[in-house]
């Protein structure tokens, strides 16, 4: 598209003739790269919602079940469960790395002495794999670990519980490493927001008598709507499709408790082998992605209008 | 993707598991259905290739070195393939279903290997069995699929048993108990000395509690109840299996609370460090264990608890399957037979670190106080089971991770949680 828009710009009236006929080298990087993008992409989605039609163990070919896997779906209290779970994992995991990143970013963007080993400090979670990230935390859960040497230091034994292996903790021991490491993410894209923002509106805001509360409402959010649009796509995606960081620390065990759609999907893919259902899973993913998403895009295009 | 599997040396390297989006998901389901290509490998008479899941480095460097002189010997040439297990075991099912697939694989005894039988999957090799006449009769059944043709060539086996430290029963003045009244007895007196009796490994490994439900059933119920119940045939709500939770829960006080936190390597740890009494186990526990503990190590025998019922034992047995696609059906045969012939089994069990049993009876186990009294357990029961997801699927096996650890929490629950599982194990059964 931005191909198009410069040749018609950039030729003037004499070659305007010449833009109808599409020059073999556009063509090419439009088809090239959308060939691709269908083989492996497009194809496997489609074909994913096919397979949410079938019963298939991977290894026979698969059956037309029809709407059977959604039937399943509506009734099957593991996915309801997962929902709810992945529910709460975007409220908090979404809702505290953006507050968190917002206030992060919003602390650290004066230059000042210091500055920028506090930005690194907190940027560094991301730089390590998820799974590296897990590995950490599985030291910090565990039976007489780190929470458990500091609860011990400050009189409150009582809290101690297999953080991971009880049903009424394992969801939040799990989403903190994930926050830990998506606030610093989170942080950097609100600072570069902040930097974008032209000094002369603050200015002005100051020099009309807005306090700094005033200004951060009615001058630094406004601006940031760009970002906003983002923050809020990259949350959401990285909400539904958090896996690496359950799957490494609980499994969505203990019995189910910390699952989430996503690992659900996993687990019968791969475990339990019902390809047909786990591809219902997905859609139901996708759907929710798509909708959260798709949701934003219409309110902020019709703002925009 | 999981560490459910008690297969022996698949606990390493599993969080290797790439984050899948929702629709890179889809995609990647998709994937393996439209791939009929496959590794493309073998190919006429050429070299034979063995996909293997052989991955710690001990195993795989004994494996080599048994390609080695395979080769060496001019009865054919193979190639050898390591596989991270997590990887292989997800992988197989497109393995044997491409067009070119590879020619011989590393697997479990049992129904697993079945499973694929009954799809038309495997080769037979009644062939190599006609020179295994002095396999005994117990191996020859596990190896023989429903149409009565062999499908899997053994290698080793390893047995289950509640392991301890020699020294720390001496200490706290215990013996080895005969049967499940002196078994509660023993965990009621080292309790009373403050040390947790029973280890287990809960976290990350849920399926080490299979262990616990397979001997009980095995016990209380025998093993062909057993096998029956894990092949779909009798019912998981059953009082028969209500029956054996009502004896574990005896023993439920008597567990690790720490144990549902950690996995068993942890719990391995616990035991050797004297944090635990026994720990029941199979004997891959000792790979995690150091050289100079393995001395002071012994077991005693799951205790009985009917002595009505014919006894019956844990013995995964691992080996080998091909594919019925091989494009040389003769010299996968060939390397088979070697296989399973008395040196090369003498060489993997010198050569791998693990506490094994070679499959072939002629060949010389470890002579290991330890190993020489585990070949005894073995030889003296009348049946022998594989494990709970070898006797039925890795797609049942989180079902029963799932009832099994719930019930450990809430005992309370059984009848629901017997009735969820049954209700799990038919969608599973269904596909």
């Amino acid at each position: 598209m931005t191909a198009t828009i410069s040749t018609t710009s950039v030729t003037p009236t004499r070659r305007r003739r010449r833009s109808a006929r599409l020059s073999p080298l556009l063509v090419a990087f439009v088809l090239v790269p959308f060939a691709v993008e269908s083989i492996w992409v497009f194809w496997p989605a489609l074909q994913g919602f096919w397979f949410s039609l079938t019963r298939w163990d991977g290894m026979t070919p698969p059956t037309f079940v029809g709407t059977d896997n959604y039937v399943e779906l509506a009734g099957d209290a593991t996915f309801r469960g997962a929902l709810v779970n992945t529910v709460i994992w975007l409220v908090l995991f979404g809702g505290l790395s953006v507050l968190g990143g917002f206030g992060m970013a919003l602390v650290l963007q004066k230059e000042r002495r210091g500055v920028g080993f506090y930005r690194a400090a907190l940027f560094t979670p991301v730089v390590f794999s998820l799974v590296v990230t897990a590995l950490v935390w599985r030291v910090f859960y565990q039976p007489d670990g780190i929470a458990d040497t500091l609860l011990r230091a400050v009189g409150l034994e009582s809290l101690i519980r297999p953080w991971l292996a009880d049903p009424q903790t394992a969801l939040y021991a799990v989403i903190l490493p994930a926050l830990w490491r998506q606030i610093g993410y989170v942080m950097v894209l609100f600072l570069a927001g902040l930097k974008a923002i032209d000094p002369a509106l603050h200015e002005a805001a100051r020099m009309d008598g807005a306090n700094s509360w005033q200004r951060l409402r009615h001058v630094t959010i406004p601006q940031l709507k760009g970002v906003n649009a983002v923050v809020l796509s990259v949350i959401v995606i990285d909400s539904l499709r958090s896996f690496d960081i359950v799957w490494s620390l609980t499994k969505g065990g203990p019995y189910h408790s910390s699952e989430l759609l996503s690992t659900y999907m996993y687990s019968t893919a791969f475990q339990s082998l019902r390809l047909g259902y786990a591809s219902a899973i997905a859609v139901v993913i996708f759907v929710l992605a798509l909708a959260v998403i798709l949701g934003y895009l219409v309110r902020a295009f019709r703002e925009e209008a | 993707m999981s560490d459910f599997d008690p297969g022996r040396r698949r606990f390493l390297g599993h969080l290797g598991l790439a984050g899948l989006g929702a629709l890179g998901a889809s995609s990647f389901l998709s994937a393996c259905a439209s791939s009929a290509s496959g590794p493309t490998t073998s190919s006429g008479s050429g070299a034979v290739t063995i996909q293997s899941n052989l991955s710690s480095p001990q195993a795989k460097a004994a494996m080599e070195k048994l390609i080695e002189t395979f080769n060496g010997q001019g009865k054919g040439t193979a190639s050898l393939n390591t596989i991270a297990s997590e990887t292989f075991r997800t992988q197989l099912p497109t393995y044997l279903t491409s067009a070119n697939p590879p020619d011989l694989y590393t697997w479990y005894a049992g129904s697993v290997a079945n499973d694929y039988a009954s799809k038309n999957l495997l080769l037979d090799v009644s062939d190599v069995w006609k020179s295994l006449g002095d396999y005994p009769q117990s191996l020859r059944t596990l190896s023989t699929d429903a149409s009565g043709k062999q499908i899997f060539v053994p290698m080793n086996n390893y047995w289950w048993g509640f392991f301890y430290r020699k020294s720390n029963f001496a200490k706290w003045g215990v013996q080895e108990p005969k049967n499940w009244t002196e078994f509660l007895a023993l965990c009621e007196t080292l309790k009373s000395k403050g040390i947790p009796p029973i280890g287990i490994g809960l976290g990350d490994t849920p399926w080490v509690a299979s262990a616990w439900f397979d001997y009980l059933n095995i016990r209380i119920n025998g093993a062909p109840f057993h096998r029956e119940l894990l092949a779909g045939k009798q019912r998981f709500d059953d009082p028969k299996v209500k029956a054996v939770f009502t004896r574990w829960r005896e023993a439920l006080p008597y567990f690790d609370p720490k144990g549902k936190a950690y996995p068993f390597q942890e719990a391995t740890t616990a035991l050797l460090a004297g944090k635990t009494g026994m720990f029941l186990i199979g004997t891959f526990f000792a790979d995690a264990a150091p050289k100079d503990a393995l001395g002071d190590l012994d077991f005693f025998r799951f205790p009985i608890i009917d002595p009505a019922v014919p006894l019956a034992e844990e013995a995964p047995t691992d080996g080998f399957f091909a594919s019925a696609k091989t494009a040389n059906p003769t010299g996968t045969k060939a390397l088979l037979s070697y296989l399973a012939g008395v040196e090369a089994q003498e060489a993997y069990v010198k050569a791998s670190s693990g506490i094994v049993l070679p499959a072939n009876p002629k060949a010389k186990a470890s002579d290991s106080p330890l190993v020489v009294k585990g070949k005894a357990m073995l030889d003296e029961a009348k049946e022998l089971t594989q494990f709970f997801n070898r006797d039925s699927s890795d797609a049942l096996q989180p079902t029963a991770d799932t009832a099994l650890t719930k019930f450990i929490d809430k005992p309370d629950q059984i009848d629901a949680i017997l009735r969820e599982w049954q209700a799990g194990a038919e969608k599973v059964f269904k596909g």
